[in-house]
């Protein structure tokens, strides 16, 4: 069903080769490993502290640059340098380093000294005496500062006290100022302001001569200490630079070596051996086993992974090249279960002519489609390759609509060329047919999506579900004649609803959807009992039947926004062609563009929610549970998160 | 409340959203110093843009405490003035409640002989907002001189028959409630004259269930750390009630001890409503459960109402639990207490 198949393995193997089995694992690209979540018997979990751990740190904090990042090496440029290599080459430029860093912290430290003093001396000029003379003062005590606006309108409440604070400015937040107090009181005031979060400025003790004086000296020594600052700074990049490389080949190895050593702990001992377990793709296991018997020691015993009930089978998609991008879709859902059903390629096929049908328009699907070739090839987001499918179909349904950018009538020589009087399908006109033709494509989607449910149901041995259920065998009877009844009373034939008709294909499915629970008891050979009696049995299956019967009908009249997008983009393209008439000949070439952009964009995205959301409710709910665990074969992660 | 107020309850509640959520306050925990929670605040919530001029490295607990208390009561004024909200005597409900618990500060460090203490802990920002001068207040030296700084507002009418005792000393306990029960009534009355009828209901029910969840709490602490009777309790409960009725409150308050009283509070609608209730539970754990409690009524009146006094009653407690969140954070770091003391105190909003 579209799901690669599984081979389950395990592997016994001396303790001193497991590091070595492990590498084998990670080099074959196809190796899920599986979690031991208890240890059996007299087996015990391989653990210990990773031994790479601080050194892999170290490496991590070192500070390389904003710019720096690490990046994946081959393995044949790295597995040459040692842990003890590493970590000589690692200290040594950490020394380096930090003593550099140290000069820099101190100068930085120095300069924003300066820097707040030279503020505060700004905030002091005018004064026209010389701060020595302040300084100096034998029976009052200065001190520089600022305090909160709030709190200064406290300061009234200590009137009474000994001092005075004289505020030179206000940035909003502070106020800036200067307090004296007499040397004898200068404790108790020193405490007042702490309360009122004064924040001390140091003034530099060598600070002797007038405010304006002493800030042209601060500004020149300033400039001095900052020359001095990016010296040692282009000191730190050029070391840092000429490092980047032996940096990040250490990370490389360290976490690769660090990787390894945390597999372990997936392993179970027993005195010198280990056990090992997981899946491999069928088609790559003899690659696998190619790769193991390079390590001596080790056995593997294979088994096909349906075997295997104590975990949950890893899986993975099996598509072709069209389907491939759509499986971002199934799984953002949730993958299916190993032996469950593929929707991939249902979805590719349904998710691209729906798209196509809603949004149909020969120059925008084009268009699109080259948007979404540009973006895969750039970035290889599946979202561009989606866009390249969905494109095409919406070019193609673009010719039948006759609409190119909006331009609804630019096909028709093309069309008189082939022997058509006018194009295949005139929107506005064929206003019942179109929605009609919705509603049939959604019936024919719910029909495939519980045939598949009913398949699937058979498969896993679900017979309550597969013949009893809504989507199974009698909800696709009484689903089906419902609908070929409505069908034939619509084109005006003689009604279907005669008594046998409505009794077989109506009834009886109801009635076996509403005993569903113990007909499918009955059918496993099991007692039913009902868990709140009788009359809760009854009420809550009148209830979900009723349901039921309402979600045919819902989920059918759903579809009809197929035909509702292929109305709204007709007629915001109608607008955008009539705003560009209305302007002159010079703007309307500008009107259309922006016009056709803001369709595209608004109405692109609408169409592919809607669509996602067409797949999602009215066909993934149907037979698809999405709780499948995805195949991640064991690899190193070369990001630097250490756990 | 005509409809035209639609414009505040659309605001307040993009303002509700912008809250901290539980991964900011997982952030939060992990800071080991009051500065680094404080350069958090500034960049990652919404409080940038009142911490955008402040020197997070240097700032001062005390200081970062009372920018948030500002920042709280000035979005309170920016809400009210949004719409001339504030010409209703009703949305200067939050005016009166920190005028009423500036009044009790006073009180207590009266009490203690502590005024300057008060001055230190008084929030400055009320300096301007109060209707009595806020200086003079902590100037006060004894009941008489706080009575004249509050002569011309209602407040002197509620606490002029308290008597001192023969040391000076303020009955705090027996203020407390008169205040707080002059705050409810003047709410309930307030409400009624100016809400239409549903609007009054909604209010008036989310009044009563706070002053239900104050006699709770107010009961339990008696019970705890007292060993009060059932009398004392009830003489020191507000005469409000919600939904908690007075025999079952007074049923609550018969309790032989604070187990008991936990045991009796579970088979009320509030013990039923609240989700960890456990008869050994710390006094901590049992209040932030009510807390809890509080929150989600608030919440859920934010949420579906479509009146403006609703949505903005609803979001001030919300944005005060807030504002408590993070000032008992800000301590937790300053005294060195661990992630789960904090998660524990913690109430999501």
């Amino acid at each position: 069903m579209s799901i690669e198949k599984m081979e389950y393995l395990s592997i016994v193997g001396l303790m001193d080769d497991l590091d070595e089995t492990l590498k084998k694992c990670v080099e074959s690209g196809c190796f899920h490993i599986n979690e031991i979540s208890d240890e059996q018997d007299s087996m015990v979990r391989v653990d210990g502290e990773n031994p790479y751990k601080p050194l892999l740190k170290r490496i991590v904090s070192m500070n390389m640059g904003a710019d720096f990042e690490f990046k994946e090496l081959p393995a044949e440029q790295i597995t040459h340098l040692t842990p003890d290599d590493i970590e000589q080459d690692v200290s040594l430029l950490e020394s380096k380093l930090r003593v550099l860093s140290d000069e820099i912290e101190n100068l930085s430290g120095a300069i924003s000294e300066r820097k707040r003093a030279a503020i505060q001396l700004s905030h002091l000029k005018g004064m026209k005496n010389d701060l020595q003379k302040l300084f100096t003062c034998t029976h009052i005590e200065p001190r520089f500062g600022r305090m909160p606006v709030e709190s200064f309108q406290k300061l009234s409440y200590y009137e009474d006290k000994p001092f005075i604070f004289i505020p030179y400015d206000d940035d909003g937040n502070y106020k800036w100022g200067i307090y004296f107090a007499p040397l004898e009181n200068i404790r108790e005031v020193n405490n007042i302001f702490k309360s009122l979060y004064f924040e001390k400025i140091w003034l530099p003790d060598f600070i002797t001569d007038t405010p304006e004086e002493e800030c042209e000296k601060l500004k020149n020594h300033i400039d001095t200490l900052e020359k001095r600052l990016d010296e040692k700074q282009s000191e730190y990049n050029i070391l840092v630079a000429e490092n980047k490389q032996v940096i990040n080949s250490s990370f490389c190895r360290i976490k690769y070596l660090y990787d390894l050593y945390e597999l372990r702990r997936y392993a179970l001992c027993y005195k010198d051996k280990f056990y090992l377990s997981g899946y491999v793709p069928k088609k790559q296991y003899n690659e696998f086993l190619n790769l193991a018997e390079a390590v001596p020691s080790v056995s593997i015993v294979s088994k096909p992974a349906e075997n295997d009930s104590q975990t949950k089978v890893p899986v993975k998609l099996k598509t072709n090249r069209f389907a491939k991008p759509f499986s971002m879709f199934v799984e953002m859902y949730g993958l299916p279960s190993y032996g469950g059903f593929n929707p991939t390629n249902l979805v590719a096929w349904t998710y691209t002519l729906m798209f196509g049908i809603m949004f149909g328009d020969l120059g925008q699907g084009l268009l699109i489609s080259l948007i979404g070739f540009i973006v895969y090839k750039k970035s290889g987001n599946l979202l561009g390759a989606i866009l390249q499918r969905v494109g095409i179909s919406s070019a193609v349904f673009g010719l039948v609509y006759g609409s190119v950018f909006g331009f609804e009538h630019l096909l028709d020589p093309l069309y008189h060329a082939i022997g058509l009087k006018h194009k295949p399908i005139e929107i506005m006109d064929s206003t019942m047919t179109i929605l009609l033709g919705a509603i049939c494509i959604g019936v024919a989607i719910i029909l495939i999506s519980i045939t598949i449910n009913i398949f699937i149901s058979f498969r896993q041995r679900n017979y309550t579900e597969a013949i009893f259920g809504n989507n199974g065998i009698s909800g696709l009877v009484l689903f089906g004649s419902l609908l070929a009844g409505v069908a034939v009373m619509m084109t005006g034939g003689e009604s279907l609803f005669t008594m046998p008709y409505v009794i077989c294909l109506i009834i009886i499915p109801l009635l076996l959807m509403f005993f569903r629970e113990p007909l499918g008891a009955v059918l496993s050979g099991k007692k039913y009992r009902p868990e709140g009696g009788i009359g809760d049995f009854i009420a809550s299956n009148f209830f979900e039947v009723f349901e039921f019967i309402l979600g045919y009908a819902t989920n059918t009249l759903s579809f009809v926004r197929i035909g509702g997008f292929i109305f709204s983009h007709a007629g915001m393209m109608s607008v955008v062609m009539l705003l560009s008439e209305s302007v002159s000949a010079g703007v309307s070439p500008v009107v259309i563009v922006i016009g056709n952009l803001f369709v595209m964009g608004m109405e692109g995205l609408i169409v592919g929610i809607q669509v996602l959301r067409l797949e999602f409710y009215e066909v993934f709910s149907r037979f698809y549970d999405g709780d499948g665990v995805a195949f991640e074969p064991v690899r190193i992660n070369y990001q630097p998160d250490i756990d | 409340m005509n409809s035209s107020k639609n414009a505040t309850v659309a605001k307040i509640r993009a303002v509700y959203g912008k809250r901290l959520r539980e991964k900011d306050y997982n952030e939060l925990f992990t800071k080991k110093k009051v500065t680094d929670a404080a350069e958090f605040l500034k960049r990652n919530t919404h409080f940038s843009s009142v911490l955008s001029g402040v020197d997070t490295t240097t700032i001062h607990r005390g200081h970062l405490e009372s920018i948030l208390n500002k920042a709280y009561f000035d979005e309170y004024e920016r809400l009210c003035r949004f719409q001339q909200l504030s010409e209703q005597p009703f949305f200067n409900f939050l005016l009166v409640r920190s005028e009423i618990r500036e009044l009790l500060k006073a009180i207590l460090y009266l009490n203690n002989e502590r005024s300057d203490a008060y001055i230190q802990s008084m929030h400055a920002f009320m300096i301007e907002k109060a209707r009595f001068d806020m200086i003079e207040l902590a100037k006060a030296e004894d009941f008489n001189g706080l009575l004249k700084v509050i002569r011309n507002t209602p407040y002197y009418y509620v606490l002029r028959s308290i008597r001192t005792d023969k040391d000076g000393n303020i009955p705090y306990t027996q203020c407390e409630i008169l205040l707080r029960t002059f705050y409810l009534e003047w709410m309930l009355e307030t409400i009624r004259i100016h809400f239409d009828k549903k609007t009054t209901d909604v209010l008036s029910e989310q009044i009563n269930v706070q002053a239900d969840i104050i006699n709770i709490i107010n009961g339990y602490r008696m019970k705890k750390y007292f060993n009060g009777d059932a009398q004392s309790l009830k003489e020191h409960s507000l005469p409000f009630h919600g939904r908690l009725s007075k025999e079952k409150q007074d049923e609550v308050f018969e309790a032989d001890s604070p187990a008991d009283y936990i045991r009796r509070l579970s088979k009320t609608v509030y013990g039923r409503l609240m989700e960890n209730l456990d008869e050994n539970m710390e006094g901590d754990q049992f209040e932030k459960e009510l807390e809890k409690l509080r929150c989600s009524i608030a919440k859920r009146a934010l949420q579906f109402s479509e009146n403006a006094a609703v949505s903005l009653y609803s979001y001030m407690y919300l944005a005060e639990v807030e504002i408590k969140n993070i000032i008992t954070v800000i301590e937790s770091i300053r005294y060195g207490k661990n992630i789960q003391y904090m998660k524990n105190l913690v109430v999501q909003t």
